[in-house]
């Protein structure tokens, strides 16, 4: 849908077909420069959410924290943190789905549940532009939690011997196939996430991206003996596991100083 | 200013972008295949962190922030035990078919792209890293170019070796241990040492 949007947008030159797999730098200079970011239509949503989405509680985001937003500008550049009402350390996934479970009354598990937290995210994320991310390791869990995703970025495990470090510390700026690779902690990445992903047409949240390279691990259930592809492959962590958002505050706390410039626009 | 033109546009192309957020959200009250979904939810958490913990001791000295040189252990143990886990074909040959080892060592989709037909698999992986058939330009830069690789004189015991277990040669290798974790088995591995060497193969041609 958004696709057609934007080819009808663009018109022939940016016309990129369902199976390509990259749009060119040059193609996404074409739309930075235009000012047009598909992500655009998400945050919409985000918004529209945040105003008139209403539960069992009948209250609202706004309700809460404010018309557009006003209550929680600046919130993102200083999560994940910890919140004493869920007691536990919250990324921006986590705290919008205790928010719409817990205060606003709406299902946000599972597919469905992804499909508001991530406008949600989105919409609130853009209310800090500009601003430097400042994450604090002030609680006890944020230390305890930091640690484990600086152990957890480097730890190697899996069929396939990978750490994170591997790809994006060792290898960073060299290709797997034609995919570059970046250096989310040395170049500071987190300031561009949650991003807009061409290739998937989706807004994707730092959650999204850390799944997605789980899979390449090739984790598996060792009680099912060694790594078979049917058999006993763990492909993903699920969703709001501590150990993602241990490795989100890892990356985070690395990228402090920042400027948020969200959504990102990525291939 | 964004959000204007983009609505601007939106508007002329007479497309609706959002969904009302009211359609979108209806309660569910299934009490119980609410608690089901926290049951599976746990049971995926837990069945990760199994996953996370299954770290041989190998991949545990590897886990240090230079990420290959190993740590707190002696390098000359580490090569000679990781040695001691390579297995060979049965048959003795370490020299298989060329043909079944391009089908390992490329994906579906590059086989299809050379010769129209089914073929390739996911084990291998190696363009993913390695150049090597010329044909394939959409190939990794993180080892060295595999292109002629069986001119060059190199034993094929070595580059046996080399893919069942990369650790016993280059001790925390970003090649991961094919042989050693069963990505590929002992003639599987032949095949693809046949791949690399055989004078037939595009590798060499
Ligand atoms: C009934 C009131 C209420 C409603 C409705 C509500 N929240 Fe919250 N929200 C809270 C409370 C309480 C906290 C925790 C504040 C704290 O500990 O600093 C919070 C925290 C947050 C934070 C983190 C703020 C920060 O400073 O770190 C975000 C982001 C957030 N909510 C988003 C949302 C969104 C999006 C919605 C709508 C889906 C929503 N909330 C609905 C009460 C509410
Ligand atoms: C096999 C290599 C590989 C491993 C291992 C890997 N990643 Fe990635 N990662 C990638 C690739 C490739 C991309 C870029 C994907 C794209 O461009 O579509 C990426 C993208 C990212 C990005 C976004 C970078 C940007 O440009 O903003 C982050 C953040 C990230 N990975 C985090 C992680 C974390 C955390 C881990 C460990 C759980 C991890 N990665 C493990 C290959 C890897
Ligand atoms: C994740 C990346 C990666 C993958 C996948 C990979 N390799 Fe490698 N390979 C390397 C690296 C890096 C080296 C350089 C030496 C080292 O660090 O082990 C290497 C070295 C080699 C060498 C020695 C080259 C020389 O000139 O001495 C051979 C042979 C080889 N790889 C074959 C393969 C084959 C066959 C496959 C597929 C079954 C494969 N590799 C998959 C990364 C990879």
């Amino acid at each position: 849908m958004r696709k057609v949007i934007l080819a009808s947008l663009l018109g022939g030159a940016l016309l990129f077909s369902a199976r390509a797999e990259s749009p060119t730098p040059e193609q996404l200079q074409i739309l930075k420069e235009m000012g047009v970011s598909p992500a655009d239509v998400i945050i919409e949503e985000g918004r529209e959410y945040y105003h008139n989405l209403k539960g069992t509680t009948g209250k609202t985001c706004a309700s809460c924290h404010g018309q557009d937003g006003d209550g929680l500008v600046g919130a993102y550049a200083k999560m994940p943190r910890y919140y004493t009402d869920i007691k536990r350390v919250a990324d921006i996934d986590l705290r919008i789905k205790s928010c719409l479970e817990k205060y606003v009354g709406v299902d946000a598990s599972g597919k469905k549940g992804r499909k508001i937290i991530v406008p949600l995210a989105g919409y609130v994320a853009t209310l800090s532009n500009g601003m430097p991310i400042s994450v604090e390791l002030k609680h006890p869990e944020e230390k305890r939690l930091y640690e484990y995703g600086k152990e957890l970025w480097f730890k190697r495990v899996g069929a396939r011997d990978f750490s994170c470090a591997i790809c994006h510390d060792v290898l960073a700026g060299k290709r797997i196939r034609l995919q570059k690779l970046g250096a989310p902690v040395r170049d500071k990445l987190y300031a561009h996430w949650p991003a807009y992903r061409i290739s998937k047409d989706k807004l994707w949240t730092m959650e999204d991206r850390i799944r997605g390279c789980y899979k390449s691990f090739f984790l598996f259930d060792p009680d099912k003996g060694k790594f078979d592809f049917k058999k006993n492959w763990v492909k993903k962590p699920p969703f709001y596991i501590e150990e993602i958002i241990a490795l989100e505050l890892y990356m985070k706390r690395a990228a402090n100083g920042a400027k948020i410039e969200v959504p990102g626009l990525l291939r | 200013m964004k959000r204007g033109l983009l609505v601007a546009l939106f508007a002329s192309a007479g497309i609706i972008a959002c969904q009302p957020a009211s359609q979108a959200v209806k309660q569910e009250k299934q009490t119980l295949s609410a608690q089901a979904k926290t049951q599976e939810k746990v049971d995926k958490a837990q069945l990760f962190r199994k996953a996370l913990n299954a770290q041989d001791k190998w991949q545990k000295a590897c886990s240090n922030p230079t990420q290959i040189a190993p740590e707190g252990v002696d390098v000359a143990q580490f090569i000679k035990e990781m040695k001691e886990t390579i297995k060979y074909p049965k048959d003795g040959k370490l020299v298989g078919d060329w043909k079944k080892g391009e089908s390992l060592a490329l994906l579906p989709k590059e086989y299809k792209a050379l010769y129209g037909t089914k073929g390739g698999s996911r084990k291998g992986n190696c363009y993913a890293c390695h150049c090597g058939d010329p044909r394939i330009i959409a190939c990794g830069n993180i080892g060295p170019s595999l292109r002629g690789y069986g001119n060059k004189g190199i034993d094929p015991k070595l580059t046996y070796d080399r893919i069942y277990n990369s650790w016993a040669q280059v001790p925390c290798s970003t090649m991961f241990r094919f042989g050693y974790h069963g990505l590929l088995s002992p003639e599987e591995i032949a095949h693809i040492v046949g791949y690399l060497h055989d004078p037939e193969s595009p590798i060499n041609k």
